[in-house]
């Protein structure tokens, strides 16, 4: 079964076509990156995937199920999870209040008013797992706005890996990041197993062909290419979107 | 007929002076992000000044309208410099601010003029009436819907055909690349927030005409031009006219027709925004 | 390295709190003159106003500007009920008063949880100044000849030996305090309180997470108004008059100020907060009744500006200094 296909989407803006009839499935344990000029739609693509825009046209179905129109809060339930570009934590509270909230979300305890969040016993446990993961645990009262940017990164990623998700949306995980913090995520994503598929937007030609199995191409919103990394670094158009990054391309390995 | 027509006139006067109590807030609160709940002070400090100039000191209307602006305008100038600009990025803290201001002002404008429940501000200038299709009408009515209509082409043409517009527009959209364009956004929003200001202020004195000035006037006339930007949308100076001019009309005729529900139509007609298109007549987004 | 002293001075230095608030909320008001008891009274009654309050500007970041609808609609179920049936009793009157506030509560959210930001701020004003409209002209809400409604007597709780008296009262309003301010402490720690800080820090992640966050705007919208209507229930039963202005803008400034000038956010800066302003709005009325709103106005500016994290972060700062003076560096 298919993890994700999206069907001729299409998103308009008051007269600008940020996305124009946008087509691709996703099979499940695949590493698909999206890749593209700034402005192409990739952020658009996500926010429709993920249920914070609507779509002009065209439909989003998730493990076959249409979701074009469902809101966010139910498609987290059905297994997505996101990243966002601008970090969105919950910087005034803790490292560890960011990874109780990410867990509750999908629980139904998360409505209870009147025992404390302490209690929950099986929820710091895997709190704790999920902060290890991210080699966070030891700052877990840190407040996160004094966090530095790459532990940041990696608290955004952990809170989307909270809930075991069948759908992992990262949008632009590198950005902002060192070289060696870059590396970490890329490890980060290579472990995360088969039965999770994930979808990436990146501008950062080491990750995007570190860990992807299949690229698209975006540009002024339509697919312009669609396939392996191999496929992809011989695209002549592609080259000649990225003329520039050309040396990029060219110096990284494939896989 | 009569009744119509003079309903009419009546509910696109009041409409005007809804537009211009109302168009400064709107503009500042969509294009620069800031609620002034002060707003409503701002327009009574202005009646007051107003009054003070032409009845107090008999000198010329124009004059009082003038300095009515002039007075809320610097007052409005300075709320913001001196305390506004530090709670950037804080609009929970910059509402709650102002609000005090409307505490603040009131109080001084009580101890300043007295708390006397209405002040009468009639100009002479302005009496007399007009001959329309043979019905006597006031001409300070159809004064405040002249200068309504100026203002409003004065205001549009700020908003939409001069860089000024462009700068606000821009800079909410994208601050650092605003003032990376070596734009001096800082400057430009000084100009508006006192523009916004000094039509409050103008707005105060023209307005006093139809309803006279008291102390509680910072919070009534608040009520009103939030309706106004409810129901209009908030941001163009557009949005604020039809709002405006909608809510007099409805206000005029509510009251005419069913007299027992004067003060509800306004509300009514908000709830029913809200409830068809939160983003009002106007409106861009929710 | 955190200073700390003996275990003993551990222990007293987090329950001395507990035991001069005891002190002050329980013991000292029995010694004090019974105007004085009064304005004890009247500021737990803005306390529970206050604490509720917290929850959905301090917690939630929500900023609604017309609470006092739910305080004034509680004080005026009881009032009515007064007016037009002649029920005096306790045990109709408060769960009459909560309900009313709760209706109106649920229907105020609804229509104001349709938009967010500044707009949500502006219809909750409009929608508390529709009420105010509303008493202001209903005349069977209306004691006659008069706006708002008079001569509601001291609750009847259904005790023939009890005869009210200032203090008896005050203990009665502490009861309630203590009952509220418990429930609130509650909230705030369950996952239903973290979620609302949540949506505070940033609303779109949360949805991303799987929140539904219009229904616990919503939800806290409805459990605020509910406290609010508690507190106007024995407001009512306090000032024996209900009027329009405490449906008004100017009613629902109060908990605001509260909130900022004692420390929003956290348990007690509310009830710190309510202390202040009730006890400045007394001294104030004796000497320069006229200059109250100024000087409301002024403290709260320059709460704003300049004391951010209210009175409660320097009480905290202090009280840590304290701690660290009279401990030992651990070695």
């Amino acid at each position: 079964m298919e993890a994700l296909r999206v069907d001729s989407l299409s998103k308009d803006f008051g007269g600008v076509h940020a996305l124009s009839s946008v087509s691709f499935s996703v099979g499940t344990g695949q590493r698909l990156v999206v890749i593209g000029p700034n402005g192409a739609g990739k952020t658009t693509l996500f926010n429709v995937i993920n249920g914070q825009l609507s779509p002009t046209s065209g439909r989003v179905f998730f493990f076959e199920q249409d979701i074009t129109n469902m809101p966010t809060h139910q498609r987290a339930h059905l297994g997505q999870a996101r990243s966002f570009q601008i970090v969105s934590l919950f910087l005034n509270l803790t490292v560890l209040d960011n990874a109780l909230i990410a867990l509750h979300g999908t629980k139904p305890s998360r409505f209870q008013m009147f025992w404390p969040m302490n209690g929950y016993r099986n929820l710091m446990d895997e709190a704790r797992k999920n902060l290890d993961a991210a080699m966070l645990w030891e700052k877990r009262d840190e407040i996160v706005k004094n966090l530095s940017h790459g532990e940041q990164r990696r608290l955004e990623i952990a809170l989307s890996l909270a809930q075991n998700p069948k759908l992992l949306l990262l949008d632009e995980p590198s950005s902002g990041l060192t070289r060696d913090e870059s590396s970490e995520v890329i490890g980060l994503i290579k472990n995360l197993g088969s039965k999770i598929t994930v979808l990436i937007v990146d501008h950062d030609m080491n990750l995007v062909f570190g860990v992807a199995d299949r690229i698209i191409v975006l540009h002024y919103g339509q697919v312009i290419a669609d396939g392996t990394p191999e496929v992809i670094r011989d695209d002549p158009r592609v080259r000649e979107i990225y003329m520039g990054m050309e040396e990029c391309i060219d110096h990284v390995g494939v896989g | 007929m009569e009744v119509f027509g003079r309903n009419l006139l009546n509910g696109i006067s009041f409409g005007m002076v809804l537009f211009l109590a109302g168009s400064g807030l709107s503009v500042v609160m969509g294009v620069m992000g800031i609620t002034n709940l002060a707003h409503g002070a701002l327009y009574m400090l202005g009646g007051y000044v107003g009054w003070t100039v032409a009845i107090h000191y008999g000198m010329n209307f124009w004059l009082a309208v003038f300095l009515g602006g002039l007075v809320s305008g610097l007052i409005g100038l300075t709320i913001e410099r001196i305390f506004l600009r530090h709670l950037y990025k804080q609009p929970n803290e910059q509402v709650l601010l102002t609000f005090g201001f409307v505490y603040i002002i009131t109080n001084l404008c009580i101890w300043i003029w007295g708390g006397r429940p209405r002040m009468q501000f009639s100009s002479p200038a302005l009496s007399g009436l007009l001959d329309i299709f043979g019905m006597p009408y006031p001409i300070t009515r159809l004064v405040i819907i002249a200068m309504g209509v100026i203002v409003a082409i004065v205001l549009w043409w700020l908003q939409d055909r001069t860089r000024i517009g462009a700068i606000i527009r821009a800079g909410m959209d994208d601050k650092e690349m605003t003032m990376g364009l070596g734009i001096n956004l800082e400057r430009v929003s000084m100009l508006v927030f006192f523009l916004a200001a000094f039509v409050a202020g103008v707005a105060g004195v023209v307005g006093a005409q139809l309803m006279g000035v008291h102390s509680i006037l910072g919070l009534d006339i608040l009520l009103v031009a939030l309706i106004v930007v409810i129901v209009g949308g908030m941001g163009s100076v557009q949005g604020a006219l039809s709002g405006g001019i909608s809510i007099g009309l409805i206000d005029t005729f509510g009251k005419s027709l069913f007299p027992q529900f004067a003060m509800f139509t306004m509300y009514l007609a908000m709830v029913v925004i809200l409830l068809v298109k939160p983003s009002g007549i106007l409106g861009r987004r929710v | 390295m955190a200073a700390r002293g003996s275990p003993l001075q551990d222990l007293i230095t987090r329950f001395l709190p507990w035991i001069g608030a005891g002190v002050v909320l329980g013991i000292l008001p029995a010694l004090l003159p019974s105007y004085m008891q009064s304005i004890w009274t009247k500021f737990l009654i803005f306390a529970i106003f206050a604490t509720s309050f917290d929850l959905i500007y301090g917690h939630a970041g929500l900023l609604s500007l017309g609470h006092a609808a739910f305080f004034g609609a509680g004080g005026y179920a009881v009032g009515v009920l007064m007016l037009h049936t002649g029920i005096t009793s306790f045990w109709v009157g408060l769960p009459l008063g909560i309900l009313v506030a709760v209706a109106i509560a649920v229907l105020f959210g609804f229509i104001s949880l349709r938009v967010s930001g500044m707009y949500f701020l502006l219809v909750t004003f409009a929608l508390a100044q529709l009420l105010y409209s509303v008493a202001w002209n209903w005349l069977w809400i209306n004691s006659p000849g008069m706006q708002g409604i008079a001569g509601i007597p001291l609750p009847d709780l259904g005790i023939p030996s009890l005869e009210w008296n200032t203090i008896y009262f005050y203990y009665f309003v502490l009861i309630f305090f203590c009952i509220c301010f418990y429930l609130v402490y509650r909230i705030m720690n369950s996952p239903f309180g973290y979620a609302l800080r949540g949506i505070r820090e940033s609303e779109i992640r949360m949805q991303a997470l799987g929140y539904n966050t219009w229904l616990y705007k919503f939800i806290i919208f409805v459990v605020t108004g509910a406290f609010a209507g508690l507190a106007g229930v024995l407001f009512a039963y306090f000032n024996r008059l209900i009027s329009p202005v405490y449906l008004g803008v100017g009613t629902s400034f109060l908990p605001m100020c509260m909130v900022i000038i004692g420390g929003s956010g956290t348990r007690i800066g509310p009830v710190i907060g309510a202390m202040v302003i009730i006890f400045v709005e007394y001294f104030s009325s004796l000497f320069t009744p006229e200059r109250w709103p100024l000087i409301l106005g002024g403290a709260f500016v320059v709460a704003i500006m300049y004391a951010r994290g209210g009175i409660v972060i320097y009480l905290s700062r202090f009280w840590k200094q304290i701690g660290y003076r009279h401990g030992s560096i651990e070695g």
